[in-house]
């Protein structure tokens, strides 16, 4: 069954001359699994991200001991504690080396299904790409009039979906990298040592925190709509910021439904024609 | 259709605008809450259990032929490795009111001994150039010299029962249990010297375990005691939270 493209019934309305524009149906957008996945996510991440901040504050620099860093301007300054979780070095590894496999597991139960389900095929980059990104750029800054035609995604959004799974990947691995300096010595070789690989998942973090963050960012100002279409599946193409031809913040919502116009005055009826 | 314009515009009598500032309110309410919080009580068997589980997971990932290697180029720490212990005050072994030091190795061996500073260095000798893995996240590069741990349970001849070992000190109560595995590992040394001199009190003298296969709070100072048990003995950071099995 196709999950993706399953339009509801047309709703039913009395009125058969509607004053505006009827919306369009709203049509099933996500599958439960890629919002289960979504959300479970979303509580991994800022989980891993929070008791990673407090791991790191026990040490919040990467230099091996007698040596110095080149490639971090912050050696030595821990990050603000409001920032973290976990409240201290040995609740916060338990909370990240817990929380580790659920972000795996549901990364990979994610990808898996995409790739079976064939979503993947919103999210690769194609030929174009780069192009149509640019064509949003210019349309966020006032430089293009129209919202750019797109698919699923726009093209800006395309490449961060894409991007995230791997700066995942990128996080995951670095970690156990850091994790197994010894036993896995040949992955901690691989990100260049055990202090590169630290660095590398601290980078990786930074990547997966920047992209969350515009993530956020662009669904409150662009796409609204998109919260309840990642909690019930629905989403109402009328209301997609192409179709709202939707900068951030500008035109979040649909034009108002204009007053009705007042009904016509009452006529007399004509008098009877005297013979 | 109602004639209510606004219905048009709401759901459940929330329009758009307050379901977005609701909706950043909650989010931003349970994120503050969770600042820099221990997390939710209930949690903690849960945490508890990934604890153990990765244990299995740390034990099925340790080999004996895995070795730690310094990276090429690696300064070694030197007088920047940082010291420390539990008691008040650096530990030093008091001869006069403890008579000499010497290190206990008994539990579940055929030949429990006591071993003076000189029946040590009389044991075989190895010098290991390796990092030293702190729970904090630094490392710091070393060079460690003493008797391979697999030697010494060779020497007192350790029963195949023991499946952990106890390492005890005289730094208050400090000690910490560990898997027979990980202590049979080539690179964990039983070490009274450092960097080509004798072990300092900063550092654990008369003598340390050493290895790189465990995390630094693993690896008691101090010594004073080397026990083959049947079962684990946890240990002064594992007691209070810190992960029993800090493998690396």
């Amino acid at each position: 069954m196709t999950l993706m493209a399953a339009p509801y019934p047309p709703a039913l309305t009395e009125d058969p001359t509607p004053q505006v524009e009827p919306r369009s149906s709203p049509r099933k957008r996500h599958h439960w699994i890629v919002r289960v996945t979504h959300w479970v996510n979303f509580i991994a991440i800022v989980i891993m991200v929070g008791s990673g901040l407090r791991i790191f504050n026990a040490y919040p620099a990467f230099a091996r001991k007698g040596e110095v860093f080149c490639c971090y301007p912050f050696e030595h300054k821990p990050i603000p504690s409001w920032l973290t979780f976990g409240y201290w070095l040995g609740g916060a590894r338990h909370w990240h080396f817990a929380m580790m496999w659920v972000l795996v597991v549901n990364g990979l139960v994610y990808l898996t299904f995409i790739y079976l389900h064939g979503e993947w095929r919103d999210l690769v980059p194609r030929k174009g790409d780069i192009r149509d990104s640019w064509q949003m750029v210019k349309f966020y800054a006032f430089r293009r009039k129209d919202h750019p035609h797109q698919g699923k995604h726009n093209a800006l959004q395309k490449g961060a979906y894409f991007a995230l799974p791997i700066a995942a990947a990128l996080a995951v691995l670095t970690g156990i990298a850091i994790w197994k300096p010894v036993q896995l010595s040949w992955l901690t070789a691989l990100f260049g040592g055990y202090v590169w690989a630290r660095y590398w998942h601290f980078i990786a973090m930074l990547l997966i925190v920047i992209l969350s963050v515009i993530h956020v960012f662009m669904v409150f100002a662009v796409d609204p709509y998109s919260i309840t279409s990642m909690i019930t599946g629905n989403y109402d193409p009328g209301l997609s910021p192409e179709a709202r031809n939707a900068r951030p913040f500008y035109h979040i919502f649909p034009p108002r439904r204009p007053p009705a116009p007042p009904a016509p005055p009452l006529q007399s009826p004509p008098p009877a024609e005297t013979a | 259709m109602s004639d209510d314009p606004r219905e048009f515009f709401t759901i459940n009598g929330i329009d758009r605008r307050d379901f977005l500032i609701r909706g950043s309110g909650i989010i931003s309410a349970a994120l503050l809450a969770a600042c820099n919080s221990r997390g939710p009580k209930a949690a903690d068997r849960l945490l508890e259990y990934a604890e153990r589980k990765n244990r299995g997971v740390e034990a099925a990932l340790f080999r004996h032929r895995s070795m730690d290697v310094v990276q090429a180029g690696a300064h070694e720490a030197g007088n920047k490795l940082p010291s420390y212990f539990i008691s008040p005050t650096v530990p030093v072994w008091d001869e006069s009111a403890r008579g000499k030091w010497a290190l206990e190795v008994n539990g579940l061996v055929g030949n429990p001994v006591r071993l003076t500073l000189d029946d040590l260095h009389r044991l075989p000798q190895v010098s290991n150039r390796v990092n030293h893995y702190c729970v904090e996240g630094w490392t710091a590069v070393e060079t460690w010299t003493g008797v391979p741990f697999a030697e010494l349970a060779r020497f007192v001849r350790a029963d195949p029962s023991a499946r952990f070992v106890d390492f005890q000190s005289f730094d208050d109560d400090y000690h910490e249990s560990w898997d027979i595995e990980s202590a049979m590992h080539r690179q964990t040394v039983v070490a009274y010297g450092l960097d080509g001199t004798l072990l300092e009190p900063a550092h654990g003298a008369p003598a340390r375990v050493y290895s790189p296969v465990k995390l630094g709070y693993k690896n008691t100072k101090y010594l004073t005691k080397i026990v083959f048990m049947p079962q684990m003995n946890g240990g002064y950071w594992s007691d209070q939270g810190y992960e029993w099995y800090g493998g690396v």
